[in-house]
C-alpha cells in the first residue's frame, strides 16, 4: 500500500444532504453532514438501519448525487475516476459475476484499474491467499458461497493497492474465522498506512479496529469524535453502551 | 477514454454470452432444422437449393435479431438487480466507457453468434453442392451485421426506459413487424392530411427501417439479382451509424445521472 503524506484530508464531505423519491414521497437521507477523513486513519461510521450510511458510502464513490454541499476524495470531486483510481470499495450486498472464475474476475477488475497482465499473474494468487481463498482462482463462481463471495470482495478491494478502503458493512456474510482474518489483515493494512473507512452494525469490530468513530441518525450527523473519548463518556464500557446510550437520547429528545 | 477498459466491459459481456450456452443451444437448433429441411425429397434439387438458402438466411437473421435484443436489454436491469455494477463502477471506469464497452460486447457476440450460423450454412450449402452468388452475400452478411449493431443499441436505450421485457417486446414488434409497418404507412400516407402526413414522415424517421438491411431474398434468387451499389451500400452504413449514434447518446444521457 501506498503511503499518502501526513494528515492530508482524503475524504472532505460539507453540508451534504440527499435524499430519496421524487415530490410528496421524498424522504431526506441525509440532512446536511460534514466530516472528514485523514490519512491513515480508520474510521468507523455507525448508525442504526436507514441512518444514511450507505447512501453516504455512494455518494463518495460517485454511485449517487448529492442534492446539495460538496463531497472531495483526493481533491476530486466524489465519483471522479481519478479519485476511484486510489480506493478499494466493498459494496453492503454484492454478487460477482457467476460465469466468471476467480482469477478472471479479479483480473477484470485489475485491468480495469489499470494492472498488466503480469503484475496480474502475480498479484491474484497472493491476494486470493491473503482472504483465505487459496488456489480457488479457477473455480467458478456460481459455487461460492456468501462468506466466499464476501472474502472475494475483500480481495477485489485490495487488488489494486489502494490508498483508501471504503467498506459498506464490512464483514456482511463472514464466519466467525473470517471475521478475525479480516481483523488481522486490516490491522496488518492500517500499519501500512492504509486509510480506512467502513460502516458496520458489529460495534466490537469497530471498537477494535478504529481510532475515530462518525455516528449519524436519521440523516444527522450525532458524533465524531476520537474512540477513547467515546468510551470515556460512557464510562470505558463499551461502543455498544455509548451506542445504545446516545440513540436513547435521541429518541427522547425527540419525544 | 480508456480503450483496454471498453475492451475489459466487452469481453465480459462476451464471457457470459459464451459460457450461458445460451448461443449453443440456439445453434443446435439451427443445425437440426437445416438438416431437416436438407432431408425433404419432394423439391428438385434447384428447388430444394432456393429452399435452404430462404429457409436458413431467414432462420439465421431472426434467430440472431432475437439474441441480440434479448443480450442487450438485460444487460443494464442485470446489472442494477444483481448489484454487479458496484464493484465494477468503483473502477477508474467512466460511465461512457461502461455503456461503450456493454455496447459492442453485445455487437460482437451477436457477430460471434451469427458467425457460427453462417459455418452451419455454409456446410448446408456444400453438402448440397449449390452455388452461391459471394458478392451479394458479403453484402447481406455486411447489412446485418450493421442492422445488429441497430438492434444492439435499441435494446440498450429501450431497458433504460422501460423494464427488461417491455423492452424485448418493443424491439422484437419493431424487427418482426418493421416492413409491414411501412407498408401501412405507404397506404395510409396517400389517403392522409398535411398533419397527419407530417406526423408519418416524422415517425418513418424516428423508427429505423430495418427491413432496408435484408438482402435474404436477393441472396436466395441471386441468379435474377445482381450485388446492390456501392453508393447504396454506403447510404445505409451512415443510416445506421445514425442511429446507433443516436440511441447510444440517449443512453448515456439517460445512464449518466442515473443514481446506481
Amino acid at each position: 500500500m501506498s503511503k499518502s503524506l501526513p494528515s492530508t484530508v482524503l475524504i472532505d464531505v460539507k453540508d451534504l444532504e440527499a435524499g430519496y423519491g421524487k415530490g410528496k414521497h421524498r424522504t431526506q437521507a441525509l440532512k446536511g453532514i460534514s466530516f472528514q477523513v485523514r490519512s491513515g486513519e480508520c474510521v468507523g461510521f455507525i448508525g442504526a438501519n436507514g441512518a444514511g450510511k450507505s447512501t453516504t458510502l455512494k455518494i463518495l464513490m460517485g454511485f449517487r448525487f448529492p442534492d446539495a454541499g460538496e463531497v472531495t476524495v483526493f481533491g476530486c470531486p466524489a465519483g471522479e475516476p481519478e479519485s476511484r483510481a486510489r480506493i478499494g470499495y466493498l459494496p453492503e450486498v454484492a454478487l460477482y459475476y457467476p460465469f466468471m472464475k476467480a482469477g478472471e474476475l479479479l483480473a477484470l477488475y485489475g485491468g480495469l484499474g489499470g494492472l498488466s497482465k503480469s503484475e496480474l499473474k502475480d498479484l491474484i494468487p497472493d491476494i486470493l491467499k491473503k482472504v483465505g481463498l487459496a488456489g480457488k482462482e479457477n473455480e467458478l463462481l456460481k459455487s461460492f458461497s456468501k462468506g466466499m463471495q464476501q472474502r472475494l470482495g475483500i480481495a477485489q478491494s485490495l487488488i489494486t493497492e489502494p490508498e483508501l478502503l471504503i467498506y459498506d458493512e464490512l464483514s456482511s456474510g463472514l464466519d466467525p474465522l473470517g471475521r478475525h482474518d479480516l481483523r488481522e489483515l486490516l490491522n496488518d493494512l492500517k500499519k501500512q498506512g492504509c486509510t480506512i473507512f467502513f460502516s458496520s452494525h458489529e460495534l466490537g469490530e469497530v471498537e477494535s479496529l478504529c481510532d475515530r468513530v462518525i455516528m449519524i441518525h436519521q440523516g444527522h450527523l450525532l458524533r465524531d469524535a476520537p474512540l477513547n473519548d467515546l468510551l470515556e463518556e460512557c464510562g470505558d464500557r463499551s461502543l455498544e453502551t455509548f451506542y445504545i446510550q446516545t440513540l436513547r437520547q435521541e429518541a427522547k429528545a425527540g419525544e | 477514454m480508456k480503450v483496454s477498459s471498453i475492451f475489459l466491459v466487452a469481453r465480459t459481456v462476451w464471457l457470459e454470452a459464451v459460457r450461458r450456452r445460451d448461443i449453443y443451444a440456439i445453434v443446435m437448433i439451427a443445425c437440426l432444422l437445416f438438416a431437416v429441411v436438407m432431408s425433404l425429397d419432394f423439391f428438385q434439387l434447384e428447388g430444394l437449393n432456393k429452399f435452404y438458402r430462404e429457409f436458413a438466411l431467414k432462420f439465421m437473421s431472426t434467430a440472431t435479431a432475437i439474441t441480440v435484443i434479448v443480450l442487450s436489454a438485460r444487460q443494464l436491469p442485470r446489472e442494477f438487480e444483481t448489484r454487479t455494477i458496484y464493484p465494477l463502477m468503483a473502477r477508474p471506469l467512466s460511465r461512457f466507457e461502461f455503456l461503450l464497452g456493454k455496447l459492442l460486447g453485445v455487437w460482437f457476440t451477436s457477430l460471434f453468434c451469427f458467425a457460427l450460423f453462417m459455418v452451419v450454412f455454409l456446410f448446408g450449402m456444400l453438402y448440397l453442392r449449390a452455388d452461391l452468388q459471394w458478392g451479394i452475400f458479403l453484402q447481406y452478411l455486411y447489412l446485418q451485421a450493421l442492422m445488429m449493431g441497430i438492434l444492439a443499441a435499441l435494446g440498450f436505450v429501450l431497458s433504460l426506459l422501460c423494464n427488461i421485457d417491455a423492452a424485448i417486446a418493443f424491439a422484437s414488434l419493431l424487427f418482426f413487424l418493421g416492413s409491414t409497418m411501412a407498408s401501412m404507412v405507404n397506404m395510409i400516407y396517400t389517403l392522409s392530411t398535411p398533419a397527419i402526413k407530417w406526423i408519418l414522415i416524422v415517425l418513418t424517421w424516428l423508427t429505423p427501417q430495418l427491413f432496408l438491411f435484408d438482402l435474404s431474398e436477393k441472396t436466395v434468387h441471386s441468379d435474377i439479382w445482381s450485388p446492390i451499389p456501392a453508393s447504396v451500400i454506403g447510404s445505409l452504413s451512415l443510416y445506421a451509424l445514425l442511429f446507433i449514434s443516436v440511441y447510444f447518446s440517449i443512453t448515456l444521457l439517460l445512464f449518466r445521472r442515473k443514481a446506481l
